[in-house]
């Protein structure tokens, strides 16, 4: 039942295009408010909200229109210097770009959108006449109260429809309207929780709120299936045709290389052709790959865009200063990462918002100034991508985190008095650490810490945390560029290579079995002073030891270091990972094949550590062959 | 109308894509094939200056150069100040239209609007021309 029949292609067109407008609309309303009389921005944004009312006019969403309409007016008259930027229009305008994606979310469940709250479109009006926030302040435009005088008639939310459009049938007049006197959708930003000022900005309905109107979740979906398509500049389409072309031509030399060699000429000269053409189709190859990876890159600047309005809103409620500085939104990153990370990323910086920046007056105490400053920055380095989460607060206390987990039962004593200050802070990802967050996080799943390590680890990436007590936090996010190709190290288990992947790689080290000490029942080996355990290969795969490992892996994963040994090694990789679909092993991520043909398994680290259950030990007889052993 | 649609090149300057969608796929109904786009007037400028158009249909709000200077930019060159230069906008506002009608161009019309719309606004125009 939709409202938009034969018009679907146009509809999708006009979310992805609106919502992107709309995110850079909302970047700017956040400059505009440090620089009020910025002429540039405010056309900017004027021509935002003209733009989509333009669109939304085609698609006969008369109430989007009116909405947008409103809100050009306004900054009509802020452009040409007729009002000035008040607090109370501020929030009139940040309130009418929520409820602008609220519509979006109607439009997108193919619903024609509601009218905006009443009390919405009163104060857009009031602004525009200029008496928003002046004598009309009686009014209390920050509280929804009941309609003022000078409402336009028939103003009233429109329930029978609100309903409609949030439960998805029609009009039921005794299903209708909750009877609460208080518009639901669209209050004003300073009266929201911190939940629902992230559900509006990052563009859930909010229909998704727990408890709204028989809130269906799975309005999700239709988010998803949007997002599965991807805007490629056509220049890196261009080049993917060039190249492709350009491999059509070498196979056309290789086949009459190979008719001239079946006919029995095989001289220097074919030969060498031969191999010249073999090197330019290798080149073209590698080339068409990036190429064609390049068009599943985007620039995480379109992931940064919403963030900025979410810290200040956030801030806002919190009563805090707080200015969200971004750095290097031109990074490209794969187009599906970049949707993984959306959540994770909310999380840190809601994260430092609340709990890592602290209130004005504390600042002010500490001589910090009171503006405080959470900075979002990705840069390339190397084949790995960096995120950074940085906040000037008041850092985080190993001591205290060390005391917390332990009241939390979540560590022993023990455990506590050995934790260096890296593990300590690491203790907050541990899951039912976050005590205040659980559950009531950016879309009611209950995204804490721990979700976003797992979530990170998911993307084959790493999380770390640096911080100082006083000058403030540091999360910093490790991505490998692509989640297509995996670069591997290829090592033997007699003659079998196995694939691990690379990320996890720290060092290779030749192992001497003398050196291999037994402590507490488990195989260790000193190296630089530190005790690692060491695990033969042949043990985690369940292998009978064919002979004593020569060389160890030494490997580091999110919770644990340790050594793999095992007997050879064949050097580094770019695997292509193909997933076994039905039938997978357990401690198998998949499997490549090698530039011979050869079929390798790429080991899952973490599936065969987790196998070895809590203790992880593997005694030094284990190492050496039964016979040996024996004798 | 010109006995063969598919003959007139359009250029559709629009800096919002899904506008730009939407003006080909009403020209495509009315048979007029033969379309090139430009996201602002900038872009459209350069492309008017390579040849080749017969017809320019402009949205009015753009950034770098807008409708309305595009439009005295076209009628302030010699080889391009007959080209016919339709102005779409989502006002109906007097002083738009007057502005528009000053600077010399050739239609005006308000969004949103219909294949039938665009064709009369069209017809008009190729009526004056003598298509």
């Amino acid at each position: 039942m939709s409202d938009f029949a034969g018009m679907e292609d146009l509809l999708q067109d006009f979310l992805i295009e609106a919502t992107d407008l709309l995110s850079g609309v909302d970047n700017k309303l956040v400059d505009l408010e440090k620089n009020p009389q910025d002429h540039g921005l405010l056309n900017d944004i004027f021509r935002g909200f003209h733009t989509i009312k333009g669109g939304a006019g085609f698609l006969n969403a008369t109430e989007l229109v009116t909405l947008c309409h409103l809100t050009e007016n306004l900054f009509d008259k802020l452009r040409n210097n007729e009002l000035e930027l008040t607090k109370e229009i501020m929030d009139s305008i940040m309130a009418a770009t929520a409820t602008v994606r609220d519509m979006f979310g109607n439009l997108e469940s193919g619903m024609q959108p509601p009218p905006a709250d009443a009390q919405l479109i009163a104060d857009l009006r009031a602004a525009i006449a200029g008496e928003l926030g002046t004598h009309a302040a009686a009014a209390a435009p920050a509280v929804p109260a009941p309609a003022p005088a000078a409402m336009p008639p028939a103003a009233g939310p429109d329930w029978n429809q609100l309903y409609g459009a949030v439960a998805g049938t029609a009009p039921d007049v005794a299903a209708a309207a909750p009877a609460s006197p208080e518009p639901a959708m669209h209050t004003q930003v300073a009266g929201q929780t911190p939940e629902a000022v992230i559900q509006h900005a990052v563009g859930r309905r909010a229909t998704d709120k727990p408890g709204a109107v028989s809130a269906p979740v799975g309005r999700r979906d239709t988010e998803k299936t949007r997002d599965n398509s991807i805007r490629v500049d056509t220049s890196r389409l261009d080049q993917v045709l060039n190249l492709s072309g350009e491999i059509g031509l070498t196979k056309n030399r290789l086949n009459s290389l190979r008719s001239d060699i079946l006919n029995g000429r095989s001289d220097t000269d074919t030969l060498h052709a031969l191999d010249q053409a073999v090197s330019q189709l290798d080149l073209l190859v590698s080339d068409l790959q990036n190429a064609v990876m390049k068009t599943r890159m985007q620039p995480i600047g379109r992931l940064f865009q919403k963030y900025p309005r979410i810290a200040r809103d956030l801030a806002r409620n919190l009563g805090k200063d707080v200015e969200l500085v971004l750095a290097g939104e031109e990074t490209e990153i794969d187009k599906t990462m970049i949707e993984d990370l959306s959540d994770p990323i909310i999380h840190l910086i809601r994260n430092a918002v609340d709990h890592g920046v602290e209130g004005p007056e504390e600042r002010r105490a500490s001589g910090k100034p009171e503006k405080s400053q959470v900075r979002l920055e990705a840069r390339q380095e190397g084949d790995h991508i960096v995120l950074i989460v940085a906040d000037d607060g008041h850092g985080m206390n190993a001591e205290k985190l060390r005391a917390k987990a332990l009241a939390k039962g979540l560590i022993t004593d023990e455990e506590a008095n050995t934790m260096d200050e890296r593990q300590s802070l690491n203790l907050v990802f541990l899951p039912g650490f976050s005590t205040k967050e659980v559950a009531s996080d950016v879309s009611g799943r209950g995204v804490g810490m721990d979700v976003v390590k797992t979530n990170i680890q998911k993307l084959n990436g790493s999380i770390e945390i640096k911080s100082q007590v006083g000058k403030g936090t540091t999360f910093i996010i490790s991505l490998p560029l692509t989640l297509a190709i995996l670069p591997v190290l290829l090592v033997q288990l007699g003659e079998q290579p196995f694939a691990v992947p690379l990320s996890m790689v720290r060092e290779i080290l030749p192992i001497q079995i003398d050196q291999v000490q037994e402590v507490g029942g488990r195989a260790t080996m000193v190296v630089r002073g530190e005790v690692m355990p060491i695990y033969p290969i042949a043990h985690l795969l369940g292998w009978a030891p064919e002979q004593v490992p020569e060389y160890g892996v030494l490997m580091q994963t999110a919770d644990h270091t340790f050594i793999l040994a095992i007997d050879g090694f064949m050097g580094r990789e770019d695997a292509v990972i193909k997933s076994l679909e039905d039938f997978r092993p357990k401690g198998v991520a998949g499997v490549t094949t090698l530039s011979n043909g050869q079929i390798v398994l790429i080991l899952d680290m973490k599936e065969l550590l987790a196998d070895m259950g809590e203790n992880r030990g593997v005694p030094r007889s284990s190492f050496i062959p039964a016979e040996r052993a024996a004798a | 109308m010109p006995a063969d649609p598919s003959k007139i090149k359009f250029l559709v300057v629009d800096d919002f894509s899904t506008m730009r969608r939407i003006v080909r796929n009403l020209l495509k109904e009315l048979g007029f094939t033969n379309v090139d786009e430009a996201e602002d007037g900038a872009v459209a400028w350069q492309k008017l200056q390579g040849g080749g158009f017969d017809f320019v249909i402009t949205d009015w709000n753009m950034p770098n150069m807008d409708g309305l200077t595009l439009l005295q930019t076209i009628r302030g060159d010699a080889t391009h100040k007959v080209l016919p230069v339709l102005m779409i906008t989502a006002e109906a506002k007097k002083e738009n239209i007057i502005a528009a009608a000053q600077a010399g161009a050739s239609g005006y019309i308000v969004k949103p609007f219909t294949a039938a719309t665009l064709n009369e606004k069209l017809t008009k125009i190729f009526e004056k021309l003598g298509w």
